[in-house]
């Protein structure tokens, strides 16, 4: 298995946002976690990288193997993690391509022309990092780093949300490039927006206050939650399925 | 200018910056010559803490030795000249006509002293109209004995519809612990001429700096400077005045990457002396340990339908330092558009989070971050010369972080 999540919680100022989580990923796997705004998925993601406002106050996180639990953020991605960010800052003076090159340069680049064609980033690459860049631009420039990053998991935050239908499209056929080169996804999601764009996603699960209330196939998910929304929804999956949890 | 006020003014110390004593400090006999690879090696290390090759200097000055040689190939293909001042001024009408025109010898003590003591060491370039010089013209200014006073006093003029891009360096090789380097600088850039200067600081903790730099821009000439300094230092204080003519425009960028306990006391200050003229002064500056910036602007606009703009951007890495600053702007006549902002912060956590969660160590985060903090673009500017100016600040990011 590449990553385990076993009984994690993560905190934040001392409040619990995530809750007891279970999650196992394997090699290229797409895993989407779907939920309302404000359930945890992002805290999840972040916890999974490491960033250090989150704090694990319980469970522990294995990559390949390893217990990344209390390693910095720049380890994991050392390691193989890479975060898509919903928000990433706008960097002022920083280059795209500076930070592009940069990466390249710890990483390698085997097909990063390749890449960016597919993301239609190149017009954008002598721009300062994020400044002035529209939602799909952002959210398709956020995804070429970490395609630089050649992550054996990719950790998608939101990549659909406040973007246009051609950039849909784009990050959609790049979710599908990073699973023939045998990465791993978890993609975070509360709009459901880009799941029937993708070919084949393993799991979906459903998170609501912090917690994984659900795992399911996404024919078996995704036609209920798409039609009775998240509470309404998790109801008659249980009552139907009798799967999840 | 009589020399009795000239001498008065030996004891008047400038409106800014410690006063410094300057008999405290040894003259050498001012001397100039034609440039030998014996010099140039005796500065091998002044070279590598500017990062700048041999072959392409044209000037060299080390204490009160000035050292030329025309780069042959280049310069005098163009017809352009460059040599000591005192040689130009035995030879050059021009160079008499102009010099000490713009800066005058009793403006402080420091002035006062180079006028009187400095035997007129320093360059002397002339670009001829319509000449464009597609390539830097590199000189070097160095000190290299224990407790030395080095005068410089520079007279550039760029005529007529001509362009030249200067860099100079000024530095102690390591182990130098005192002295005081005074440069006096006149540049004049005629009708529709240009010239862009870059200036580079790495001198050393108990070394003072006061350079004197005065410009004068004809009409639709443009003016732009790149002011770099990156080393610890005992105190640097400079003010450049730049005045400019009808059309004529001029970009001022200076980027302190200041250490040590080092006073930086630097200014700008721009004239809108005549209509449709326009300024941009724009400073960064990173402050470490104990250090103390002032960052000074001024822009001054005697003509309607000018435009002047002041940014002054900030970030303190440390308790201990200072980063004051002072902008100021004067409008004299209706229609004149001037505007400043100044901002003083410390480095963004989420953008550092961010560029760790790509791989970055807090280190490696924290120098791309400051990197770009330095980026400032005048517009306009030759690719070549852009490029001079990213390799030193790639050069000044990495003493910035320390």
């Amino acid at each position: 298995m590449l990553l385990e999540i076993r009984e994690l919680s993560s905190c934040i100022n001392d409040k619990v946002i995530v809750n007891k989580v279970n999650l196992s990923v394997d090699r290229g796997e797409i895993h989407v976690i779907m939920g309302p705004n404000g359930s945890g998925k992002s805290t999840l993601l972040s916890t999974i990288m490491g960033l250090p406002h989150i704090r694990v106050c319980n469970g522990r996180i294995l990559f390949d193997g390893l217990d990344i639990t209390d390693k910095p953020s720049y380890e994991r991605a050392k390691l193989g993690i890479a975060l898509a960010h919903q928000y990433p800052p706008e960097i002022k003076g920083v280059k795209f391509s500076d930070i592009a090159k940069a990466i390249i340069s710890k990483y390698g680049c085997g097909d990063c022309s390749l890449m960016a064609r597919i993301l239609r980033v190149d017009e954008l690459l002598d721009r300062d990092l994020f400044v002035g860049f529209s939602g799909g631009e952002k959210k398709r420039s956020e995804l070429y780093l970490v395609m630089l990053q050649s992550p054996k998991l990719a950790l998608l935050d939101e990549p659909d949300s406040g973007v246009d239908v051609e950039s849909i499209e784009y990050i959609a056929n790049a979710i599908e490039y990073l699973r023939s080169r045998g990465t791993a996804v978890i993609l975070v999601t509360h709009t459901g927006m880009i799941t029937n764009k993708l070919s084949r996603i393993n799991r979906i699960h459903i998170m609501i206050n912090g917690t994984i209330k659900y795992n399911g196939y996404p024919d078996e998910v995704l036609p209920v939650i798409m039609k009775f929304g998240y509470s309404r929804g998790l109801e008659v999956l249980n009552r139907t399925f009798k799967g999840g949890i | 200018m009589d020399r009795e006020s000239i001498e008065k003014a030996l004891s008047k110390p400038a409106l800014y910056g410690p006063d410094i004593d300057l008999s405290k400090y040894r003259l050498d006999e001012p001397s100039m010559g034609e440039l030998n690879e014996k010099e140039l090696e005796s500065i091998d290390n002044v070279l590598d803490k500017l990062g700048f090759q041999k072959t392409p200097l044209s000037y060299v000055q080390i204490d009160e030795s000035a050292r030329y040689r025309i780069m042959e190939k280049f310069l005098s293909k163009y017809g352009a000249k460059i040599m000591p001042l005192r040689k130009a001024l035995d030879e050059i009408d021009l160079a008499k006509k102009i010099s000490w025109k713009i800066i005058k010898p009793d403006t402080d003590k420091y002035t006062a002293s180079t006028y009187l003591h400095g035997g007129e060491i320093g360059y002397f370039i002339y670009v001829p109209p319509h000449t464009r010089i597609p390539i830097p013209i590199y000189t070097c200014l160095a000190i290299i004995g224990e407790k030395k006073i080095q005068f410089a006093h520079n007279v550039v003029y760029v005529d007529e519809g001509g362009e030249a891009h200067l860099v100079t360096g000024c530095a102690v090789p390591h182990g130098v612990r005192e002295g005081i380097h005074i440069g006096i600088s006149e540049f004049y850039v005629a009708r529709n001429a240009r010239l862009t200067y870059t200036m580079i600081h790495a001198w050393a903790e108990g070394l003072h700096v006061r350079p004197r730099t005065g410009v004068y821009v004809e009409e639709s000439g443009e003016y732009v400077s790149y002011y770099v300094v990156y080393s610890p230092i005992a105190s640097l204080q400079t003010y450049p005045k730049v005045y400019l003519s009808k059309n004529s425009r001029a970009y001022l960028a200076s980027i302190t990457a200041a250490s040590g306990s080092g006073i930086y006391d630097l200014g700008a200050k721009t004239i809108l002396g005549e209509n449709n003229s326009s300024s941009e002064i724009i400073s960064r500056v990173v402050a470490r340990d104990n250090s103390q910036v002032y960052a000074r602007a001024d822009i001054e606009a005697h003509s309607s339908n000018t435009r002047g703009h002041i940014e002054c951007l900030g970030l303190l890495l440390s308790d201990n330092a200072i980063v004051s600053s002072i902008p100021i702007i004067t409008s004299k006549k209706p229609g004149a558009l001037l505007s400043h902002e100044a901002a003083i912060g410390m480095i963004a956590e989420k953008e550092l989070v961010y560029l760790m969660s790509k791989g970055f160590t807090e280190e490696e985060a924290r120098a791309i971050l400051i990197r770009g903090f330095m980026n400032v673009e005048a517009p306009s500017i030759p690719k070549n010369i852009r490029a001079e100016i990213n390799r030193i600040l790639d050069l000044v990011s990495k003493y910035a972080v320390g």
